[in-house]
């Protein structure tokens, strides 16, 4: 693995070494991740862009702890998590990782303050604590004026600044976001983005999964995802972007 | 996850799905009130039956005489005398009987059943009187024109009044009437209460038949009923000369038995439409349970997401099962409750609910309830999140 100087200064946070990851459908064996190296530090914002199908959501899904790679090792936090129970997983999901999802992923039947101290249920914490840390979050998002709100009543934007508040409110190592911006129009979406910088500047490690590379373009670090396998693009997430965009119409260009 | 909070959870998703709720509820609670009412419905005219069955006597035996073509009979002497030389028997009390018209004054009723009797009959037959006096041994040997009158019958001809002391007219015959009967209800044979009993030496004459067609008989104890039987027999077959078509010795305790026996078979079938409903009203639980589940699929997912264990969801899940049902199959016997109250006010129909149905039926359904409630949920935790995330 090579160092990068754009990438944060911290501690190595995720390390991920040669992960495979094939899935049978029907009888025909198909391989999504074909070897994919990647280390994270403390601070870094990584953009992971590709087209569709290339495997980037799976990969995320490794990340996150929702799926388990069939080879390879993946050190979380100081942790090795490939080969931990499922019920380990729940815990190292809980603890070490905050998601915010493409469809936000919010229970429809709870309110926005219900829904951010769930993940903190899990957690065992005592109703008051709960409360505290879930009221913390909503006004970090700036939403404490409709915590008692249900998804339904809120706009896009506000819902996924409610799923940003649950990511948040455990506090957690990394940030999880896939597509976060892919249900909302632009103008949101950059609000949500604009919240997604903020956090990082504050501090919090971000891994955000994309295929528009405007998004991409806002991260610290690219990495470019292609038929199951990773590559690190040089340079601050605008010049990746640049560059990606060129391979890609090279490849349009080939194709047409 | 604490346990506290597990139940409040579901106490929160049971609250924010009503319709999914009360269409869970639904199927325990029907199959619940069902089983109850029906059985109860079962038991009920099983106990009616049973009742009817009491008045009988259980150690009761008929004798009915069909005499060798229309001459000979049994004497009143013979009759009498059937008990003599046989042990274990209590009381003979022989019965002339026929239906003749009452009439008081301008009051007619209409035909009613007048039995001529001995005085044992009281005991025999174990009816008694409530004002007046009995028929006596002196009435029967004097051919005395007196009559011991049912309480309805008295009720029909003299209304409130006392009829001790007045007279009537069977068939235009005066009898005197000595006494009122206690009331008795009905049993197999009808009324007791629509009932004239006169003199056993009168009735012959009353109503011109010489020979005694019908004798009860009543055996000391139970368990001597089969060897009393067999010496009736022998004795009658004797005086009948090997006739045994002439005469036949009826056991109440074999009706009691056959009628017994078919309302086991009424409760059996109850019990059975009972089962049935309740397999239906499984079914339905088991659907509702099933469907739900499957659509909560993605919230499973997005609890394992969050950091729910296996255990958490299950723990959920199993709380949530436990309510509905248990709420259903209270419900359910509040329903089967009602039910049976409107049985028995409005329809008149007898009905009693037993504590082990309710056991049954409740525990049953709540199994069937919880286990279609955690075994979907199960499968669904198992899931990888992301599998499970991605169900719509």
């Amino acid at each position: 693995m090579r160092e990068h100087a754009a990438s944060g200064s911290g501690d190595v946070l995720i390390s991920i070494r040669d992960v495979r990851k094939a899935y049978r459908m029907g009888s025909e064996e198909v391989t999504i991740l074909r070897g994919v190296n990647l280390e994270i530090r403390q601070g870094d914002f990584v953009a992971i862009i590709g087209p569709s199908g290339s495997g980037k959501s799976t990969l995320m899904n490794v990340i996150g702890c929702l799926d388990t790679p069939s080879s390879g090792s993946y050190t979380l936090d100081g942790m090795e998590v490939s080969g931990l129970s499922d019920n380990k997983l729940a815990e190292v999901r809980n603890r070490k990782i905050g998601f915010i999802f493409q469809s936000f992923h919010l229970l429809p039947k709870l309110s926005a303050i219900e829904n951010v101290e769930l993940p903190l249920i899990y957690r065992g914490l005592s109703n008051k604590e709960r409360r505290e840390a879930a009221v913390k979050a909503l006004q970090q998002v700036g939403l404490d004026g409709r915590m008692g709100h249900r998804p339904s009543e809120l706009s896009g934007g506000q819902q996924q600044r409610v799923a940003i508040a649950r990511a948040l409110a455990t506090h957690p190592p990394i940030l999880l976001a896939d597509e976060p911006t892919g249900a909302l129009d632009t103008r949101t979406g950059k609000e949500v983005l604009g919240l997604i910088e903020e956090l990082n500047s504050a501090g919090h490690t971000i891994v955000l999964i994309t295929h528009d590379l405007e998004v991409a373009a806002r991260a610290k670090r690219v990495v470019f995802m292609n038929d199951g396998i990773l590559t690190e693009e040089r340079g601050d997430g605008r010049e990746a972007v640049a560059r990606v965009q060129n391979v890609m119409a090279q490849h349009s260009g080939q194709q047409a | 996850m604490k346990l506290s909070q597990g139940f409040r959870m579901s106490w929160h998703s049971i609250l924010a799905n009503k319709l999914r709720t009360f269409l869970s509820m639904l199927g325990i609670l029907i199959g619940v009130a069902t089983v109850i009412s029906l059985v109860a419905m079962g038991q009920g005219s099983s106990n009616e039956v049973e009742k009817s069955l009491q008045s009988l006597g259980t150690n009761m035996l008929s004798v009915n005489i069909m005499g060798r073509g229309s001459v000979t009979t049994l004497s009143l002497d013979d009759a009498v005398h059937l008990a003599d030389g046989i042990e274990d028997i209590e009381g003979v009390a022989p019965i002339v009987s026929g239906n003749a018209a009452v009439k008081y004054g301008t009051t007619e009723s209409a035909s009613v059943s007048v039995e001529g009797i001995t005085p044992d009959y009281e005991t025999v037959k174990d009816f008694k009187h409530q004002s007046g006096r009995y028929i006596v041994p002196l009435d029967v040997s004097n051919y005395s024109r007196v009559a011991l009158l049912g309480v309805n019958t008295a009720a029909d001809l003299f209304g409130s009044e006392d009829p001790t002391g007045k007279t009537v007219l069977l068939n235009g015959v005066r009898f005197k009437v000595v006494g009122l009967l206690e009331p008795k209800g009905s049993s197999l044979g009808g009324s007791n209460d629509d009932k004239v009993l006169i003199p056993i030496t009168t009735a012959q004459r009353l109503f011109q038949s010489a020979g005694i067609r019908s004798i009860s008989v009543k055996v000391a104890e139970e368990d001597k009923m089969a060897a009393v039987v067999s010496q009736i027999e022998a004795k009658l077959a004797e005086l009948f000369r090997g006739n045994t078509d002439s005469f036949n010795v009826f056991n109440q305790q074999d009706v009691k038995d056959t009628m017994s026996s078919i309302s086991k078979t009424m409760s059996m079938m109850m019990a059975g439409v009972a089962c049935i409903s309740l397999v239906i009203g499984g079914i339905g639980i088991m659907n509702i349970m099933l469907v739900s589940v499957t659509e909560r699929t993605r919230e499973i997912g997005i609890r394992k997401s969050l950091g729910a264990k296996k255990r958490d969801i299950l723990v959920q899940f199993l709380i949530e099962a436990i309510i509905i049902s248990g709420m259903g199959g209270l419900a359910g016997i509040g329903l089967a409750y009602a039910a049976c109250y409107a049985m028995t006010h409005y329809f008149e129909m007898a009905t009693e609910i037993k504590a082990n149905i309710i056991s049954y039926s409740f525990v049953f359904s709540a199994a069937i309830g919880i286990l279609f409630g955690i075994f979907p949920a199960n499968k669904a935790a198992s899931l990888k999140p992301v599998d499970a995330l991605r169900h719509d």
